[in-house]
């Protein structure tokens, strides 16, 4: 799931490290920070808005331990709306991935978060797998009926989540 | 009841042995009492109107490779001729499948139809390709027609659909349905043994056939899922209209990834209004759907109970015989006894 927190840190170097190590370290992925120095507050802390990927509720909340220990204010906590994420398996020749994978993130609100291949023996096909992770569901059934369309071009075997419908 | 047994391979000596095996039960349990006035395979027939002893039968039949070996028995092709000629009041249709021309199975269906005999079958290839127009023959006929073993083989999914969830809307149906690809993906995805060897395996274990085209492209899984949107969804479905993918692309590289991600990878079959579709998804591991072995798995999905899934032996001859015998005690209670 897609996680946006602001948290408030102190106005002195090293402070942005010290919130994001545990981020990282407890699997959650960082995808974007935001520095509200406009929102300074009377006590000279700024605003810092995180958008992090994490994979379930309990990691999430291991997480958000980890940041109160270290002393991390966090003033807003939001799970970004209906984030999917869906899973897919591509079966063929892999000379051009990355191709496949540009297509897919020049699609507004859609991202390929993570790739991992296996090469298939010599004269075999290789298989990748990939995570999309989009805004909405919608976005995510627009992904996959585009990757349908991809891999037929490319005589790709296509499988698809059971759930993607 | 009065039954003709058309085709006596390895349903029709499974039947043989089950209805041996059960008969004080049917009695006691359903006042049926069954006997089977003729037997006929490809070379012959045995007829007796006062019923056949089905254990010399089996044990005849299984020294001679034919029915004709029975004492009177004839070698020759007697099928229609037995099943118009003979009086009986179930035709149980067990030849072997054809998918394009659905025959013998379909001039052997229709003849017992008109000829005012009730049909039960386990044999897809007449249901592929004529469901609509024997569904109707039937009922212009006056005769009960069961088709439970043709697809899920023991699982009871046409009952189950048509008799206890009768209530509901069966809004997709998605399911295993070949055992012999689940087998080959199960040991895949265990033993990350290559897809060719698996494949080798199974022909030796008797799970494949010696040309296993129809079930590693999937044609067969597209077989019976046009079977269920023609009897559980009310479409009037082709084979054609099936978009097929197989596994034969599916390597053992392809299933870790998925496992890597908690997922399994199976040769799913969906039927839907509007789109039927047959080809490997990702599955959850421990989703109702990721049954190992050659265990068939079925979902329906309900608008009042929402989602119902059941698993069992899809092929065999003794579990495959419980549904034969199933649509026995169901037509015969239809019919009032
Ligand atoms: N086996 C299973 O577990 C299973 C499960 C579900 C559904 N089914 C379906 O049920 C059907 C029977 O399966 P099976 O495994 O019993 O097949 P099988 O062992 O091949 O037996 C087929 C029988 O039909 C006979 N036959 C062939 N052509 C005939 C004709 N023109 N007239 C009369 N008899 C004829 C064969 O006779 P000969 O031996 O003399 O050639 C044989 O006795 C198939 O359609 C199959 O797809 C099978």
């Amino acid at each position: 799931m897609l996680v946006k927190i602001v948290m408030e840190l102190e106005d002195v170097p090293g402070q942005l490290l010290k919130a994001l190590e545990p981020i990282s370290r407890l699997g959650g992925n960082i995808q974007s920070i935001m520095h509200q120095r406009e929102r300074k507050t009377p006590l000279g802390r700024i605003p810092v808005m995180l958008v992090f990927e994490v994979g379930d509720r309990a990691r999430l909340n291991r997480i958000l331990a980890a940041l109160r220990a270290r002393g991390v204010r966090i003033t807003q906590l939001g799970e970004r709306e209906g984030a999917a994420r869906t899973t897919a398996l591509l079966i063929g020749p892999h000379t051009d991935i990355r191709d496949t994978i540009d297509r897919l993130d020049a699609l507004r609100g859609v991202r390929v978060s993570d790739l991992s291949l296996a090469m298939g023996g010599l004269g075999q096909e290789s298989a990748a797998r990939m995570t999309i992770t989009t805004d909405d569901e919608k976005r995510a059934s627009l992904a996959v009926s585009n990757l349908q369309r991809i891999a037929a071009r490319k005589k790709l075997l296509l499988i698809t989540s059971l759930e993607a419908g | 009841m009065r039954l003709v047994l058309v085709g006596f391979g390895n349903l029709g000596r499974g039947l043989s042995r089950a209805l041996i095996q059960k008969a004080s039960f049917l009695r006691r349990s359903h006042g049926l009492i069954p006997r089977v006035v003729a037997a006929v395979d490809e070379f012959g027939a045995a007829v007796d109107e006062k019923g056949l002893n089905l254990t010399r039968l089996l044990r005849v039949a299984g020294k001679a490779g034919t029915v004709a070996a029975y004492k009177g028995g004839k070698r020759g092709k007697f099928a229609l001729q037995v099943i118009e000629g003979v009086e009986a009041d179930v035709v149980y249709e067990l030849t072997p499948t054809n998918i394009k021309t659905g025959e013998p199975g379909l001039t052997h269906i229709k003849r017992a139809m008109r000829a005012g005999k009730h049909v039960i079958t386990s044999n897809k290839g007449p249901l592929v390709v004529a469901f609509r127009e024997l569904d109707s023959l039937a009922r212009r006929c006056g005769v009960e027609f069961r088709y439970s073993a043709s697809v899920g083989g023991a699982v009871p999914l046409v009952g189950l659909a048509k008799e206890l969830l009768a209530g509901n809307e069966i809004r997709e149906i998605r399911g295993v349905l070949n055992g012999t690809t689940n087998y080959i993906l199960t040991r895949m995805s265990r033993e990350g043994a290559p897809f060719e060897v698996v494949l080798r395996e199974a022909q030796e274990l008797g799970l494949a056939e010696k040309d296993p085209t129809l079930d590693i492209e999937g044609i067969d899984t597209a077989s019976k899922i046009t079977i269920l949107a023609n009897s559980l969804l009310g479409m009037n479905a082709r084979l054609k209209d099936v978009k097929v993918a197989g596994i034969t692309r599916v390597r053992p590289e392809a299933i870790r990834l998925a496992q890597e991600a908690g997922q399994t990878i199976k040769l799913i079959g969906i039927a839907k209004r509007g789109s039927l579709e047959v080809g490997p998804k990702l599955v959850p591991l421990g989703h109702p759907l990721a049954v190992g072995g050659t265990l068939n798995a079925v979902t329906f999905e309900l608008d009042l109970a929402r989602e119902i899934s059941i698993t069992g032996f899809g092929a065999g001859p003794r579990e495959t015989s419980s549904s034969l015998l199933g649509d026995l005690i169901d037509i015969h209670r239809t019919l009032g006894g």
